[in-house]
Formats: structure tokens, C-alpha cells, sequence
């Protein structure tokens, strides 16, 4: 009886080997097609890590690029800002001569209300007094100028707000080039992790090198005082803003 | 005789800006790239006010209120803060660090001849 069940068991086994053949059969086409699919990946693989190797190799010079950018507008700035100090400058001496002018006029007048009182008799005096006072416009025009004089200040000082977009765009670019290092940084990683032998002429040192610049990444270009009445506020409490007729008071 | 602002920022623009706008009102204007420079040139000379960004290479401007305010003999001096961050976070801290004002750029050149004004007049 035990002979027949050792039997029984045999059998039961070879069954159990049998179908692993068969399964082993119906599995060799699908193994065979991964190895066909992983043979056609690995020249891929290759292609994408070149690519990434080129694009990484490429970045430091957009870096540079940016940063050249960055630097020409600032010389640029500096040279308008130089030109407006001096127009600013020329402008402040225009308007000290013209008050200097308007000065001696208006004391030229005073004398020549003197002389036309001493000559009360002479219609004559009286005539050509009158005829030369109505030719002088210098006094009439001298408000008109003055008003001339404060927009022209106005403007360079506007001028110089605009020309801060120069700051604010140099510390977004700042964070671009911050951005595209760690990208460069990650991509580099990658690279290492394919297939170090794609390492060839790339310049590591300058690619995780660090430029020392500080910048904001959300710094704005705005002529909005919104920010500026938020610090305020914070500063002295709502209730003690810094109010425009104040600071214009000092320029006026 | 002129009083002395001391100016740090790493902006090389930006210290034109302000020694554009402040030197037209008769100030005197020393400039500085960062913290650790505006620290070194502040015994050179008697200042009367500091105007200080806050993100700034090697010492920062956080770094360089906190370094005046412990100093005997600097702790006086008024601090205005020029800085792009407008967070109120950031402004509270300046503040909490020893600052007297907070202009944040792109800054008004009216506004700050005003608020030097306030302090030195």
C-alpha cells in the first residue's frame, strides 16, 4: 500500500515538472523579447546620456551669457546715471542763476518806481518808463520757468526710478542663473549614474562653482508704493503713514 | 560741515541711485559693496547715518545692523534698510534687529532724501 501512494507521488511530480516545461516553453518568446527590446534600448540610452552630457556642457556658457548681460546693463546704467547727475547738476545751476537773475530784476524794478517818482512833472519820463517796463517779460516769464524747472527735476528723478529696473532684473537674472546651476547640477548627477565614460571634456569645477552673488528671486520692477505703504505700516502702525505732501514739501 | 552717509550694497547701481539722490540734498556718500566692507570703513570716518541692503555677499545686511548695534561706539547711528524683499517677515526682523526704517526698492529718490532728512535733521 505504501509502494502504490510512493507511486502515486511520482507521478503527482513528473505532472508538476511536466507543466514547468511547458511553461518554460510558452515563457522562452517573451524572454526573448525583452532581450531583443533591451538590446534596442541601450543605443537610446546612449543617445539620451550624450544629450545630457552636451546640454550640461552647454550650460555654463549660458550662465556666462546671462551674467554678461547682467554686467552690460549695469555699466550701461551707471554711464545714463552719470549723464543725469550732470544734467541734474547743470540743471541746479541754471536754476541758481536765474533766481540770482530774477533778484536784480525785481530790485531793478524797485529803482525804477524810485526814478518815476522823482520825475512826477516830466510826461515824457513817465512815457518811456512805461514803454520800457511793459518790454521787460523777464518777471512775467520768470514763473512760467520755474515751473519749467521743477518738471525737468521731476523727470531726472523719475529717470532714476526707472532706471532701477536695471537692480531688479539683474537680481531675476541672478536667479535664473541660480536655477539653471542646480538643473546643470542635476543633470550632471544623472550623467554619473549612466555612464561615467560620457564624463569626457566636461568641466566639473566650473559647473558647481559658486559666483558669490546674493539676489532676490522674487524681486519686482514696480512704480506701485503698495510694497512700500505695507513697510510702512508695519514700521509706524496705519495710523502714522509717511504721507506724499510731506516729502514733497522738502523739494518744493 | 556735511554729514556722512555710509551706503552698502552690492548693487554698483543702486549706490549711484542713492548717492544721486542724496548728495543733490548736501549729504556726503561713502560707498560699500557689502557688510564686511561697510564694517571696515565705518571707524574711518564720523557717520551719521547708514543706509544698508539686506542680501548682500560675505556679511550681510541683517549681520551688519546686528555688528553696529553691539559696537559702543557705533550703536547710535541711524539704519535705514534699502532692500527688493518687502515680506513682512523680512521687514520685522530688520526692524527687530536694531533698524530706524525700511525703504524697499525701486525706491522713490524723494522718499529717501525725506526719510535721511528725518534722522539727520
Amino acid at each position: 500500500m505504501k509502494q502504490v501512494n510512493n507511486m502515486s507521488e511520482l507521478f503527482d511530480r513528473l505532472n508538476d515538472l511536466k507543466a514547468v516545461f511547458r511553461y518554460g516553453q510558452k515563457l522562452i518568446p517573451i524572454i526573448q523579447s525583452i532581450i531583443d527590446f533591451m538590446r534596442d534600448t541601450v543605443p537610446l540610452l546612449e543617445d539620451i546620456n550624450h544629450s545630457i552630457a552636451d546640454s550640461t556642457s552647454k550650460i555654463p556658457k549660458a550662465q556666462d551669457q546671462i551674467t554678461n548681460v547682467s554686467s552690460a546693463t549695469e555699466l550701461a546704467t551707471t554711464e545714463i546715471l552719470d549723464l543725469v547727475d550732470s544734467i541734474s547738476a547743470d540743471i541746479v545751476n541754471i536754476e541758481n542763476t536765474f533766481k540770482e537773475l530774477q533778484k536784480e530784476e525785481e530790485e531793478k524794478g524797485m529803482l525804477w518806481a524810485q526814478i518815476k517818482s522823482l520825475l512826477p512833472d516830466s510826461a515824457e519820463a513817465a512815457e518811456l518808463i512805461n514803454k520800457f517796463e511793459n518790454g521787460r517779460q523777464f518777471i512775467t516769464k520768470s514763473s512760467e520757468l520755474i515751473e519749467i524747472f521743477q518738471k525737468i527735476k521731476n523727470d531726472v528723478y523719475n529717470i532714476t526710478l526707472s532706471l532701477q529696473v536695471q537692480d531688479i532684473t539683474s537680481q531675476q537674472l541672478a536667479a535664473v542663473t541660480h536655477l539653471i546651476e542646480s538643473v546643470q547640477k542635476r543633470l550632471a548627477s544623472l550623467i554619473v549614474h549612466l555612464d561615467e565614460s560620457d564624463l569626457h571634456g566636461f568641466e566639473f569645477q566650473k559647473a558647481y562653482s559658486t559666483k558669490g552673488t546674493t539676489f532676490d528671486p522674487d524681486a519686482r520692477y514696480t512704480k506701485s508704493t503698495e510694497r512700500q505703504e505695507v513697510a510702512d505700516e508695519i514700521i509706524n502702525g496705519a495710523l502714522n503713514k509717511t504721507s506724499q505732501d510731506e516729502i514733497d514739501k522738502l523739494f518744493s | 560741515m556735511k554729514k556722512v552717509i555710509l551706503v552698502a550694497d552690492d548693487s554698483p547701481s543702486i549706490r549711484k541711485f542713492v548717492s544721486f539722490a542724496l548728495a543733490m540734498k548736501g549729504f556726503e556718500i561713502i560707498s560699500a559693496a557689502d557688510g564686511m566692507e561697510a564694517l571696515e570703513k565705518l571707524p574711518n570716518q564720523k557717520v551719521n547715518l547708514v543706509i544698508t541692503d539686506l542680501n548682500m555677499p560675505n556679511v550681510d545686511g541683517f549681520e551688519l545692523i546686528k555688528s553696529i548695534r553691539n559696537n559702543e561706539e557705533f550703536k547710535d547711528i541711524p539704519i535705514i534698510i534699502l532692500s527688493s524683499l518687502a515680506g513682512s517677515d523680512e521687514i520685522q526682523r530688520g526692524m527687530n534687529y536694531g533698524a530706524n526704517s525700511y525703504l524697499v526698492k525701486p525706491f522713490d529718490p524723494k522718499r529717501i532724501a525725506y526719510e535721511v532728512s528725518k534722522f539727520l535733521n
